[in-house]
């Protein structure tokens, strides 16, 4: 047989997988670092790519300095202190809190979704308007949202449950309708109900892969979060980016953007690893 | 009153409809095992599902113990082919599974009694766990970390846990290997022997009806339009010795070839 490290039999070392898995980061660093160089020995104010020491200082003053619009706080206060009073904290702590409202307004599409599945009047009430409502563009709503719920938190919140909820509802929808039907029949055949059916046997089984789904959603839910914040708000992460990009303010956009990717890789991390911890069962595809 | 009672029942399916089952008349008296054979594609697992309550019939009616039963209930256990045990489940919660779900809803299952049932449940579960061949260590363990005569074996415990009047087996050792299969056969028919439970147990494999029934029915069509009707009905001797398996294979087989050839 052939070999060849382009070959789909080929199988790497741990080594070179490895190195091959961080190659695009470093390339994608030094390039930014000589591309920044470069365009700050023409213009030392060039405001367009910052260098590293610019970004940690922007960093820094975001970590620990209140926003603009607030009371300073005293640089001798305790650096905790100043951390909790800061523009970072404030701003994570906004999104963090509209992010976890959505969340939680998920939990009724996987409830909704499994008694679509399971129960066929349901089923057929609920599929084809869900169905419909997935085509609809949610940004496109942005507009009706604002009008029909004010620039508060519930337009932001309605946004991204408007968004994500149907691809959630359809989702569980799917995997409740792979759960064999000879699992169902043996559940009732030993003493279950309806409802033990539905909780205590298909939404077991589907959860992990419930919770998969929302992680591959994830994305999608900063994405409406993010649209909502940078429209109206007055807070929040994506306020603040939107806010700085009207300054060029790229020593703190990029901080923020990175911030923003550490704190998403970080949540889908923690599902996974309570996904794993809570279903010890499953074995991923 | 027999305990199962196939009056006149009938099932087609597609468009145009084709006729599976075509006027089955039969009666199961409790404490028999009775084995469905016939070829692929007959109507064996449609007469098992129209027992089980999960299809309903097209013209006829099924009656368990004098009622109608338009839905599977505790009392008809079934094992199927596969997919028999749930995956989420360690083998122990699978076995218990029965008696916990029908005892203990969703909320109850935080009061003080449920904690001191499940005890007991366990350690009933614990002696079906013997009597199936299993080791006490295999009882963490989830089902994919099982074969497949052992999963069949807890699919067995889990279904007779739950102490259903009736037992109902879709080909249920059609994907075990030749040792496993004869070695489950032997359980089952023990297993059969000690609860007295009643069993229809659905194969194409003459040889494994006539060494575990106690009565065999086959299913054949007339035409290869027609419906499946039952063809024999045929007393086993019991116990069926093994000696004389061979002959009455042979009886059945040629029986089944007439059959064909009418056919």
């Amino acid at each position: 047989m052939a070999s060849g490290f382009l070959l789909i039999n080929a199988r790497p070392s741990r080594t070179s997988a490895l190195v091959l898995s961080w190659l695009l980061f470093a390339g994608g660093i030094t390039a930014y670092f000589y591309a920044s160089r470069a365009r700050h020995r023409d213009n030392p104010d060039d405001r367009v790519m910052p260098t590293v020491s610019q970004m940690a200082q922007g960093m820094v003053n975001a970590a620990l300095q209140a926003p603009e619009d607030e009371e300073p706080v005293p640089e001798t206060a305790p650096l905790a202190t100043r951390f909790f009073q800061s523009m970072l904290w404030k701003d994570t702590r906004a999104t963090a809190r509209r992010f976890f409202y959505s969340m939680l307004l998920l939990i009724p599409a996987v409830v909704l979704g499994l008694h679509m599945g399971l129960f066929p009047y349901i089923g057929s009430f609920f599929l084809r308007f869900v169905l419909f409502f997935d085509k609809i563009v949610a940004l496109s709503l942005l507009p009706i949202l604002f009008i029909a719920f004010g620039i508060d938190e519930l337009a932001k919140v309605m946004l991204i449950v408007i968004g994500v909820a149907p691809t959630i509802i359809l989702d569980t929808f799917n995997l409740t309708r792979s759960v064999p039907p000879e699992q169902l029949v043996k559940a009732f055949t030993l003493g279950a109900g309806d409802f033990d059916v539905a909780y205590r046997v298909v939404l077991k089984q589907i959860m992990p892969r419930v919770l998969n789904s929302i992680r591959l959603n994830l994305k999608a839910v900063m994405l409406f979060l993010f649209a909502g914040e940078m429209i109206a708000s007055t807070d929040g992460l994506a306020y603040r980016i939107a806010l700085m990009r009207r300054h060029m303010g790229m020593d703190v956009i990029i901080p923020y953007v990175l911030w923003v990717a550490l704190l998403l890789f970080l949540v889908d991390l923690g599902m996974k690893l309570f996904n794993k911890a809570l279903h010890p069962w499953f074995r991923e595809a | 009153m027999p305990l199962i009672q196939i009056q006149n029942v009938s099932i087609a399916y597609g468009k145009p409809p084709r006729t599976v089952l075509d006027r089955i008349d039969l009666e199961i008296e409790e404490g028999e095992f009775v084995c469905l054979l016939g070829q692929t594609g007959c109507g064996k697992s449609t007469l098992l599902r129209l027992v089980l309550g999960s299809e309903r019939p097209g013209g006829g009616r099924i009656l368990i113990d004098g009622r109608e039963h338009r839905q599977p209930d505790r009392t008809r256990g079934y094992v199927p082919q596969k997919y028999s045990l749930f995956p989420d489940k360690t083998v122990l919660d699978n076995i218990t599974f029965g008696p916990e779900v029908s005892e203990f809803n969703l909320f109850t299952r935080r009061l003080p009694r449920y904690f001191r049932r499940r005890r007991e449940l366990r350690e009933q579960a614990f002696g079906y766990l013997r009597r199936i061949g299993l080791r006490e260590s295999d009882a963490p363990k989830y089902p994919d970390q099982l074969s497949g005569g052992m999963q069949q074996r807890v699919a067995i415990a889990q279904a007779l846990m739950a102490r259903p009047r009736i037992l109902l087996m879709d080909e249920a050792f059609s994907a075990l290997d030749p040792g496993t299969r004869k070695e489950m056969q032997r359980l089952i028919r023990d297993l059969w022997k000690a609860t007295g439970t009643t069993i229809l147990f659905v194969t194409h494999n003459t040889h494994e009806a006539l060494a575990m029934g106690t009565r065999v029915i086959v299913l054949a069509k007339e035409t290869p339009d027609a419906g499946s009707r039952v063809m024999l009905d045929f007393p086993v001797p019991s116990p069926c010795q093994d000696h004389e398996i061979p002959a009455l294979v042979d009886r059945l087989e040629g029986v089944s070839l007439a059959i064909s050839a009418i056919s």
